[in-house]
């Protein structure tokens, strides 16, 4: 974490750089050594607000229809069902913008292609839509039952009951899934950067020119700092510079919104919410629709909530089937046992070689790291230590993986002089695949009973010795499950192998040595092909990897379920 | 008049009976207290009057309360209270509020007293401010609780003793002028003085409500009650 800021701001010292215009100016210009990044600003701010602004309506009600309106038994279904939506990797979600977003935006909108801020606005919106679901389910689930009791025995309606007395105590979690969304749809990099255009425009002039803005090709940070100009600028001087401004702005921000999204997704305990004043029943009182009965305007609002979850279980369904039709190049074995043949035939045999090195070594560091961290955090460390090591890792977990390529490229690449090589990757990855790891590994030591704890000091254990035989046993279903969803997570990510690991062609399935070693993985093979989708025959190449990426992540999402679910009736 | 009438009702959570069978009824007007030791289900048989049972719990037998026959099944007995439900769907909520159950332990919402205390009736009954302000002041009187709060209805209801919070529980109840008020074990989790204060609260609705208590304390239900009745594990007693 320390060593990502540090290097960007080794970057920005690295050349001259004039904040003011940075932030002030839309040119961008480096041939001229022009740097300003208000357009791209801009771009960040509009798509980031705009998805949020689909999302955070459609996933709260989906979460009230999940927590308090779906019988309980199938409450755990369909939240997984709604959570299959962050299973699929953000490349594919990416595949389709491309084929049906943009189009749509095209037609809807009169923009030629389609590339545009609102096209990329609408992929993220639902990219954000299942971490506003999950949030939100947990806050809705933490109102303990005897609140909706005590509602319900004054004769309250279902839905009078949510809003009156569930989610003025849910409000604070609810409101938190919101800035955890925005920060993950402003640390988004590979999805956008296929349907937002990439030009870099200017910097709306009047209220009016922002609307047509919104549907013409734009720049984001991150699309930025994720194009061809990270690698053209060099590793100092003022491009380079501006470039890590732009990452400082991006890591700045994301990391803020995560930490006091997480801070307040925690449910405060003892003291009184903003609710508490007499001003909650004015309000309240002025919501009241006239001229509808209660008990249709329950029905209503029911119908309303279930819509959205609803809609929510058809965009999965839609994007599952989607995957699968367009895919349908994956379902011959041959496709993924022959090599890639020119540009964009053939199978995806070393793309399937390679990305399982990648995951398998990100694995293998990623697991003991995250282990000794989340130990550091519950056992060893004090109570500071352990809140600010906390905040360190969610915090890692939130930044934008193209941040970590672009520091993984600069010190691994280039300093240490590997070039591209899949080491490389394997480390970034590993990072990615970190924070989940620590979390559960920090958690599960948590919430072992303090007696059992005593009970092996009262056997005469030492420390390190009660840890052996007591937390890490304790802690391994947490160390396996967080691993293999940090992994599923990992396999899917593009940005930070495009200019540290991963090349197009020309990689042997498997690398030997570290220096210049680069290997060819799916998700980068795939970013490849997509910018080319005039071509059917690399559509066909390209959904058809999709496909087995979505299949690789869902296997492992899998795993980590059914070794969860063992292994807890193990300890039992 | 009969505000509820209970005929062999048996609680149970898929094979296992949880209460029951018990036959009661409770005269309009008077005050009934139900009396059993802990277990024997009677905090689950009050839940069933009004439909707060949980999830896995079923009730079979037959409940009539306030005319409305809350199993939904049409038995076709005397309907009381002129409310025809027959096989149709039971409206639950309106149901609760006109028979008010006050829980165990005092729930209170985070919100102001005032708003606590007219918490169900601003959804229940259309009503001006002001007349919900007169409704919360004579509740809380009701209930025993107006001079201790009248100088802070505005703040903040959780910073009221346990005691305090019982009673909000019970103005919340009465701002509804229930015809009928259940009372599940309104002592059990309050100390010495408070449980006098509640209790004093409760004798005071006492002819002048229909009220049915739940406890395990004979001396208290028959410090408040017209009649006792007593439920065994295995059956009325």
């Amino acid at each position: 974490m320390a060593a990502i800021v540090a290097f960007l701001i080794v970057g920005v010292r690295s050349g001259p750089l004039r904040w003011t215009e940075l932030l002030s100016s839309s040119t961008w210009d480096p041939t001229r050594g022009q740097f300003g990044a208000s357009a791209m600003i801009f771009g960040t701010a509009a798509v980031a607000v705009m998805a949020v602004a689909i999302a955070a309506p459609l996933g709260w009600a989906a979460a009230i229809a999940i927590a308090d309106l779906a019988p309980s038994r199938w409450r755990r279904t369909l939240r997984a069902g709604s959570e299959m939506l962050a299973v699929v990797p953000s490349i594919v979600y990416g595949l389709i913008g491309i084929a049906f977003v943009r189009p749509f935006v095209a037609r809807f909108a009169d923009v030629p292609g389609g590339d545009s801020l609102v096209a990329a606005a609408l992929v993220l919106a639902v990219m954000v839509l299942p971490t506003v679901i999950a949030v939100s389910t947990d806050a809705l689930a933490g109102v303990p039952n005897t609140i909706r009791e005590a509602a319900s025995a004054c004769g309250l309606t279902r839905t009078e009951v949510i809003r009156s007395a569930v989610l003025p105590l849910a409000r604070r979690g609810m409101g938190a899934s919101l800035l955890l969304g925005l920060a993950r749809a402003l640390g988004e990099t590979i999805a956008v950067f296929l349907v937002v255009g990439r030009a870099d425009g200017r910097f709306p002039a009047s209220p009016g020119d922002l609307l047509t803005r919104l549907v013409r090709p734009g720049q984001t940070l991150t699309t930025k700092l994720n194009g061809p100009e990270s690698v053209l600028a060099g590793t100092s001087g003022a491009h380079w510079a501006a470039l890590c401004a732009l990452g400082l702005l991006l890591l700045g921000s994301v990391g803020a919104l995560t930490l006091v999204g997480q801070r307040r997704s925690r449910p405060r305990v003892g003291s009184p919410d903003k609710a508490a004043d007499g001003r909650s029943l004015a309000r309240d009182r002025s919501l009241r629709w006239p001229g509808i009965g209660r008990v249709r305007r329950d029905r209503l609002t029911r119908a309303v909530l279930v819509g959205a979850l609803g809609i929510t279980l058809l965009l999965v369904a839609a994007i599952v089937m989607v995957v699968v039709v367009r895919g349908a190049a994956a379902l011959h074995p041959s496709f993924w046992w022959s090599t890639s043949v020119g540009g964009s035939g053939g199978g995806i045999r070393n793309q399937v070689a390679g990305t399982a090195v990648l995951v398998v070594v990100a694995g293998v560091l990623a697991a003991p790291v995250g282990l000794g961290l989340g130990l550091v955090m519950s056992e060893y460390g004090g109570p500071a230590l352990a809140r600010w090591l906390r905040s360190a890792t969610l915090i890692l977990g939130g930044v934008p993986s193209i941040l970590l390529g672009l520091w993984g490229y600069w010190l691994f690449n280039i300093q240490l002089g590997w070039g591209r090589s899949w080491l490389t990757g394997s480390i970034l990855l590993a990072l990615v695949a970190l924070p989940p790891v620590a979390i559960t590994v920090a958690s599960a030591v948590a919430a072992l009973p303090a007696e059992r704890r005593e009970a092996a000091h009262a056997c005469g254990l030492r420390r390190d010795q009660m840890v052996r035989s007591v937390l890490v046993p304790q802690a391994l279903p947490g160390l396996l499950t967080g691993t293999l969803l940090g992994l599923a997570r990992a396999a899917g990510e593009t940005a930070p192998l495009l200019f540290t690991a991963a090349v197009f062609s020309g990689a042997p399935a498997l690398p030997s040595g570290i220096r210049d070693a680069p290997v060819s993985a799916l998700s980068t093979h795939i970013f490849t092909l997509a910018q080319d989708s005039a071509d059917p025959a690399a559509a066909r190449t390209a959904w058809g990897a999709a496909l087995a990426l979505v299949v690789v992540a869902a296997v492992l999402v899998v795993a980590a379920v059914t070794a969860r679910r063992r292994m807890e009736r193990n300890l039992r | 008049m009969t505000a509820v009438r209970v005929r062999d009702l048996v609680v149970s959570s898929g094979e296992r009976r949880l209460a029951g069978p018990v036959t009661f009824e409770l005269p309009a007007g008077t005050t009934l207290g139900l009396r059993g030791p802990s277990g024997a289900g009677k905090s689950t048989i009050l839940r069933s009057l009004v439909g707060l049972l949980p999830h896995p719990l079923s009730a079979s037998g037959e409940i009539t309360v306030l005319g409305v026959n809350v199993l939904g099944v049409n038995v076709g007995g005397v309907n009381v209270g002129g409310v025809n439900v027959g096989a149709s769907r039971v409206d639950l909520p309106a149901l609760r509020a006109r028979a008010a159950l006050v829980g165990q332990t005092p729930v209170v919402f985070p919100a102001s007293i005032r708003a606590n205390a007219v918490f169900g009736v601003r959804h229940v009954h259309r009503a001006s401010r002001a007349a919900l302000r007169d409704r919360a002041r004579a509740a809380l009187s009701e209930a025993g609780l107006w001079d201790e709060v009248a100088d802070r209805l505005d703040s903040p209801a959780d910073q009221l003793s346990i005691g305090q919070r019982q009673r909000l529980c019970l103005a919340r109840a009465l701002a509804l002028e229930p015809s009928l008020l259940l009372l599940d074990e309104p002592t059990s989790a309050l100390d010495a003085v408070a449980t006098a204060a509640v209790e004093a609260a409760v004798a005071g609705l006492r002819g002048r409500r229909t009220v049915l208590v739940v406890s395990h304390d004979q001396a208290q239900l028959d410090r408040m009650c017209d009649h006792v009745v007593s439920i065994g594990i295995d059956g009325p007693g």
